[in-house]
C-alpha cells in the first residue's frame, strides 16, 4: 500500500515537472508576443512596410514673384489640422514612422505661394511642396524662427504673423523599412540557393556513401562543433574572406548581400547537414535494398528513392534555415554592414530586418517602439513562410507518398 | 510434374563469413530452371543468407565475404568481371516485408525499367500492365495506378513487389519469406501466384512454413547451422526424409 502511494507521489512529481517546464516555455513565448505587440502595434501600418527609410531634406525659399494668396479652403479639415488662409497651407502634428513628433503638411492650396518654391542649394531647382512632407523650420526676416517642436498650431500663428519668409526647411517622409524587408527576402533566397545544395549533398555523402571509419566520425564531430560556434565569429570570417572575394569579383565596394548570404550559408550548413542526415537515417533500408535488387545503381537508388522520401525532412531543414537567416544579426553586422538602404542591389550595402532593429536600438535615444514593430513584421514573415512550407510539405506527402498529415 | 535437369545455379563449395564467423559452410547445391525451390530451416540457419548470395545482396554488408563458386548460367557471379547490376536485373527479389517505394503504383512497377534507361511511355505502359496482370494485381488496381502504393493492403503491396520484380523480365525470382507478414487469405493468393509464375521463372523461396514449402515447391533444401542437411524433391523430402534431423524438423520436434 505504502509502496503504491510512494509511486503515486513520484509519478505526480515527475508529471508536475513536465507540466511546469512546458508551461514555462509557453508563458515565455506568450510574454515575448505580448511585449512586441504591446510596444509595437502603434507604429504598425502599411506605410512602414512600403516607405523608404531615407528622407530627403530641403532648404527652399520663395520666388521673387510669389505673392500671398489669402485663399480660403473649401475643404473641411479634421480637428488638429491648422490652416493658414494667408499662406494657403494646412499643417498638423503627427507621429512619423520612427515614432517621432513631426509637423506634417496636410494640404497646400494650388494658389499658395508655397506651392512653387525653389531649392536654395545648387541650381535653384523648383520644388513642389507636397502634402506628405514634414516641416522642420520656417525662418522669417524680422521674426523668430518657427521650429517643428513648437507644434503645428504655433507654426501657423507664426506664418499668419508674417508676410514674407526667408527660408523653409522640410524633408520627405522617411523611416520605412521597405529596403530592409527586400534585403531580408534576398538574403533568404540567396542563402538557401547556396546552402541547400551543399548541405544536402554533404548529408547524402555522410549518410549514404561515407565509409564507417574514424575520418567520417571526425568529420561529423567537426560539423557538430560548427553548430556551436558563435555567429559573430562567422561574421568575422565573412568580413575576412567573403567580403574581399565579392569586392574583387563584383562591383561591390564593401559588405554586400552576396557576402552576407555566403556567410549565412556557412552558418546554416551544419544545421542543414544535421537535419537532412537525420531525415535520411530514418528512411527504411528496405527501400534501398528493393531498389538495388531491381538492378538500380547506388546513385540511382540515392537520387530516385532515398532523396525524394526525405523531402519532408529537407523542408524542415529549410524551415530552420529560414528562421536562422531572419534572426541572424551579429554575423551580418560584419558581413553586410549596418547601413540601412532603400535601393537594394545584390552588390550594394543594405541590411536585414534584424540588423535594422539593432540600428534602431543603437540610435540615441533607443527606439524601442519601432524595434517592436519590426519584430512584429519579422514574426509575421516567419509565420507566413512556415505556413507556406507546411502546405507545400503536406501537399507533397499527399501527392507523392499518399500520406496525409 | 515434369522435372527438367537444366540448372539455373550450380553452387560449389560456397563458404560465407560475417567477419570471422562462418555463416555458410561448404554449400554444394544445384538449382533447377523453372522449378520452385524452397529453403527451409530454423531461424539463423543461413537460408536467407544463402538466398542473398544469389543476387549478391550480401555485398551490402561490409564485413561479409564469400569464397567458393556460384555459377549462374555457367558464369561465376562472384568473379571480378561479373556485372552486379546486370545480375540483379536478371535475378529479381521479393522481401519479407512488403517494401513498395513511396511513389505511385505505376511508378513502382516502372521503376526498374526506368533505371535501365527505358523512357518510351508506350513501352513502359505495356510492361507495367503485363507485370501487374502476371502478378494478379491488375484488376484490383487498374483504376488507381496513379495513387500511392502505400495505400494498398499488405497482400496487395507484396504482389506489387512481385510485379515490380517481374517487370524487369528476370530469369529468377528470389523470395525471402514473402508471406510471413501477411494474413492467410493474402498468403493463399501469393502461393497461387507462385504456382502460376513457375512456368516462366525459376523461383527460390525461403519459408518458415513447412506446409507452404510442401504446397508450392518442387525441390526443398533443409538448412541447419549454415549447412545443407538434405536437398531433394519436395515430395520425397517430406515423405521419406533421409536424415533424422530433417525428420525431426519437419515433424515439428524442434525449430
Amino acid at each position: 500500500m505504502s509502496k503504491n502511494k510512494r509511486r503515486k507521489t513520484y509519478d505526480t512529481l515527475l508529471n508536475g515537472i513536465t507540466y511546469f517546464a512546458s508551461s514555462i516555455s509557453f508563458i515565455t513565448l506568450l510574454a515575448i508576443l505580448i511585449f512586441i505587440f504591446g510596444k509595437g502595434y502603434k507604429l504598425l501600418n502599411i506605410d512602414l512596410i512600403a516607405e523608404n527609410f531615407e528622407s530627403q531634406g530641403y532648404v527652399a525659399d520663395l520666388y521673387d514673384y510669389a505673392r500671398l494668396c489669402n485663399c480660403e479652403s473649401d475643404i473641411a479639415f479634421d480637428e488638429g489640422v491648422y490652416y493658414s488662409s494667408k499662406w494657403g497651407i494646412a499643417l498638423a502634428d503627427q507621429i512619423d514612422l520612427l515614432g517621432k513628433n513631426v509637423i506634417q503638411i496636410i494640404y497646400v492650396n494650388p494658389k499658395s505661394p508655397l506651392f512653387e518654391i525653389r531649392d536654395k542649394g545648387i541650381g535653384n531647382e523648383p520644388i513642389e511642396l507636397r502634402d506628405e512632407y514634414h516641416i522642420i523650420r520656417i525662418a522669417f526676416d524680422n521674426y523668430p524662427t518657427a521650429l517643428s517642436r513648437y507644434g503645428a498650431e504655433n507654426m501657423i500663428n507664426y506664418l499668419n504673423a508674417n508676410d514674407e519668409l526667408r527660408e523653409i526647411e522640410f524633408q520627405t517622409k522617411g523611416g520605412g523599412i521597405k529596403g530592409s524587408i527586400i534585403t531580408t527576402l534576398y538574403l533568404i533566397a540567396l542563402t538557401l540557393i547556396i546552402a541547400l545544395p551543399i548541405g544536402i549533398g554533404a548529408a547524402i555523402y555522410l549518410n549514404e556513401y561515407a565509409p564507417n571509419n574514424k575520418f567520417t566520425k571526425f568529420l561529423r564531430s567537426l560539423i557538430e562543433t560548427l553548430t556551436g560556434v558563435p555567429s559573430i565569429i562567422y561574421g568575422l570570417m565573412g568580413l575576412a574572406i567573403f567580403v574581399p572575394i565579392t569586392t574583387k569579383l563584383t562591383n561591390a565596394t564593401g559588405g554586400n548581400i552576396i557576402s552576407g548570404a555566403m556567410t549565412l550559408a556557412v552558418i546554416l550548413l551544419p544545421v542543414i547537414i544535421r537535419t537532412t542526415e537525420e531525415s535520411l537515417k530514418v528512411i527504411p533500408d528496405d527501400y534501398r535494398q528493393a531498389s538495388l535488387a531491381l538492378g538500380a545503381s547506388k546513385t540511382q537508388t540515392t537520387f530516385k528513392v532515398v532523396l525524394p522520401s526525405s523531402v519532408p525532412g529537407i523542408l524542415t531543414a529549410t524551415l530552420l534555415a529560414i528562421g536562422r537567416i531572419i534572426g541572424e544579426s551579429a554575423a551580418l553586422v560584419f558581413a553586410i554592414g549596418t547601413s540601412i538602404k532603400d535601393q537594394v542591389s545584390l552588390t550594394g550595402k543594405s541590411t536585414s530586418l534584424a540588423v535594422h532593429i539593432w540600428a534602431m536600438m543603437t540610435d540615441e535615444p533607443a527606439n524601442i517602439e519601432l524595434s517592436a514593430t519590426i519584430a512584429i513584421i519579422i514574426v509575421l514573415i516567419v509565420v507566413i513562410l512556415n505556413i507556406l512550407i507546411k502546405l507545400i510539405s503536406s501537399r507533397y506527402l499527399k501527392r507523392k507518398l499518399g500520406i496525409s498529415i | 510434374m515434369t522435372l527438367t535437369n537444366e540448372k539455373a545455379f550450380h553452387i560449389n563449395q560456397l563458404n560465407l563469413y560475417y567477419g570471422n564467423k562462418l555463416a555458410l559452410d561448404n554449400i554444394d547445391i544445384d538449382i533447377y530452371q523453372k522449378q520452385v525451390t524452397a529453403l527451409i530451416g530454423p531461424s539463423g540457419c543461413g537460408k536467407s543468407t544463402f538466398l542473398r548470395t544469389l543476387n549478391r545482396m550480401n555485398d551490402l554488408i561490409s564485413n561479409c565475404h564469400v569464397n567458393g563458386k556460384i555459377l549462374y548460367n555457367e558464369n561465376d557471379i562472384y568473379s571480378s568481371d561479373s556485372d552486379v547490376i546486370d545480375l540483379r536485373r536478371r535475378i529479381g527479389m521479393v522481401f519479407q516485408k512488403p517494401n513498395p517505394f513511396p511513389m505511385s503504383i505505376y511508378d513502382n512497377v516502372a521503376y526498374g525499367l526506368r533505371c535501365q534507361g527505358v523512357k518510351d511511355k508506350a513501352v513502359l505502359q505495356k510492361a507495367v500492365k503485363k507485370a501487374l496482370v502476371d502478378a494478379a494485381l491488375y484488376e484490383e488496381v487498374k483504376d488507381r495506378l496513379k495513387e500511392s502504393a502505400l495505400s494498398l493492403s499488405g497482400g496487395q503491396q507484396q504482389r506489387l513487389c512481385i510485379a515490380r520484380a517481374i517487370a524487369m523480365s528476370p530469369d529468377v525470382i528470389l523470395m525471402d519469406e514473402p508471406t510471413s507478414a501477411l494474413d492467410p487469405i493474402a498468403t493463399a493468393k501469393i502461393e497461387d501466384l507462385i504456382n502460376d509464375l513457375k512456368k516462366d521463372y525459376t523461383i527460390i523461396i525461403v519459408t518458415h512454413n513447412m506446409q507452404q514449402a510442401l504446397r508450392v515447391s518442387d525441390y526443398t533444401a533443409f538448412f541447419l547451422l549454415g549447412e545443407i542437411v538434405e536437398y531433394g524433391l519436395t515430395s520425397e523430402l517430406f515423405s521419406h526424409p533421409k536424415n533424422p534431423k530433417t525428420e525431426d524438423y519437419i515433424t515439428g520436434r524442434f525449430g
